[in-house]
């Protein structure tokens, strides 16, 4: 699997496709989307669609694909390769999401889409009845654990797992944190190797490379733990009238620029023009 | 700081070997202060568009824009000759390097003209018209 295009820059997400089969935009297809790396603290999520023609499915079945997570590594490999060699007829397209990046797309590609197939983890019935609402025309099948029920399903998972795992290989850190151990374990919170990593690598100013999500909770608790605490003007407010009380008692650097007491009191303090206050400018006698 | 009127000291001496360098205004906080990685984390992974720059800083996605000092201004970075001086004693600072030009970055939000910073450099011109000589 090529992962150039990702990996040109790997801050954003990039969307790969095969070539479309011919006989995919004159004949009724079925469509399998899976998933893959939704639960590590690293690395990218791959979305992974695998088309074929209805009429198709039972050579589909021949090629013995199965649910990613029950097929090694090397299984896996073997098995995207034999979709490769299907070109004639298996199409496929892989959104990597980056962990940079939060956003989902959907194919637009001239396939005459029949029947789609989606794995899911939350209420199917109503993500059926959803998809079908807003695609109509289409059959749409939503099942727990599709990917070990329909072949196209589990030809997505392989695409998408496939994807995962080379990209999480071959990470190019764009951080210049010289050669970087990459015995990151699964990625999921709780591999001992990705929490021994995770360890590791804290940097306590800047948390993380991009490679790792930092809205995961466990790299939040890490860097809560081990890091320096960092303030944003968004943080939620009770924190922020905290923080801009103590701030008021000259935490911040901008106390720095603050005249001494001594022009300030009461008495002689002037109101500062508006132009001053909006580019926040203050008289500056003593730091 | 607080009630007694100290004197703050710059040892001007210090500005000859004083370094230019990088500087980054952040939108947020650090509660440190001190050596970092920057170049390591920041920099390298700084993206550069035609009109503003993009990086993210712990999981969130900042915009910015380069910010030169006022024609004749140059920017200082002060740091404390001694840190642990109780606020009763005189402040003696030292010039620990220098700027020219600085990065300054939103949270999310792209760079424009009406941000606090940008306008402040309007005073030194605003400053000249008030209160600069008067030609004949």
């Amino acid at each position: 699997m090529d992962l150039g295009d990702f990996e040109a820059d790997n801050s954003v997400s990039c969307r790969l496709t095969s070539e479309v089969p011919d006989v995919c935009r004159s004949e009724d297809c079925c469509l399998g989307i899976d998933e893959a790396g939704r639960g590590p603290v690293l690395g990218p999520m791959v979305y992974g669609i695998c088309y074929c023609p209805v009429s198709r499915k039972e050579d589909l079945k021949s090629l013995k694909v199965a649910d990613s997570k029950t097929l090694t590594e090397a299984e896996r490999e073997e098995l995207f390769q034999n979709l490769s060699d299907a070109k004639d007829y298996v199409g496929w397209a892989l959104q990597i999401i980056s962990p940079n990046t939060i956003s989902t797309s959907m194919l637009q590609s001239g396939v005459q889409l029949k029947e789609v197939f989606v794995d899911t983890v939350g209420p199917a019935e109503k993500y059926e009845e959803k998809l079908s609402q807003r695609f109509p025309g289409l059959e749409v099948t939503v099942r727990p654990k599709a990917d070990s029920l329909f072949p196209i399903v589990s030809a997505a998972s392989i695409c998408a797992k496939v994807a995962r795992d080379h990209s999480v290989k071959g990470w190019g850190f764009t951080e210049d944190l010289g050669e970087v151990d990459k015995d990151y374990g699964s990625g999921y919170p709780g591999d001992p190797k990705t929490k021994a990593w995770l360890l590791k690598f804290l940097d306590p100013v800047f948390g993380y490379p991009q490679f790792i999500r930092f809205s995961w909770s466990t790299a939040k608790r890490l860097m809560d733990d081990k890091g320096f605490a960092v303030y944003w003007e968004d943080d939620d407010e009770e924190e922020n009238g905290e923080r801009a009380a103590a701030r008021m008692k000259n935490t911040s650097m901008l106390t720095y620029f603050k005249s001494s007491t001594g022009s300030t009191a009461p008495g002689n303090a002037h109101q500062s023009h508006r132009f001053f206050t909006e580019r926040r400018l203050q008289g500056l006698d003593a730091l | 700081m607080s009630g007694h009127s100290s004197v703050t000291l710059v040892q001007w001496s210090t500005l000859g070997e004083a370094q230019r360098t990088a500087v980054h205004l952040m939108p947020c906080e650090i509660e440190y202060n001190g050596p970092a990685q920057v170049s390591q984390y920041l920099t390298s992974t700084i993206k550069d568009r035609k009109q503003e720059k993009t990086v993210s800083f712990r999981g969130r996605g900042l915009r910015g824009a380069e910010l030169s000092c006022p024609q004749g201004y140059t920017g200082l970075v002060l740091k404390d000759v001694n840190p642990n001086a109780s606020d009763q004693e005189d402040r003696t600072v030292k010039v620990s390097s220098t700027f020219d030009k600085l990065t300054y970055w939103n949270l999310e939000t792209p760079p424009n003209s009406d941000d606090t910073l940008v306008m402040s450099m309007d005073w030194p011109e605003l400053a000249e018209a008030i209160h600069g000589a008067v030609e004949d």
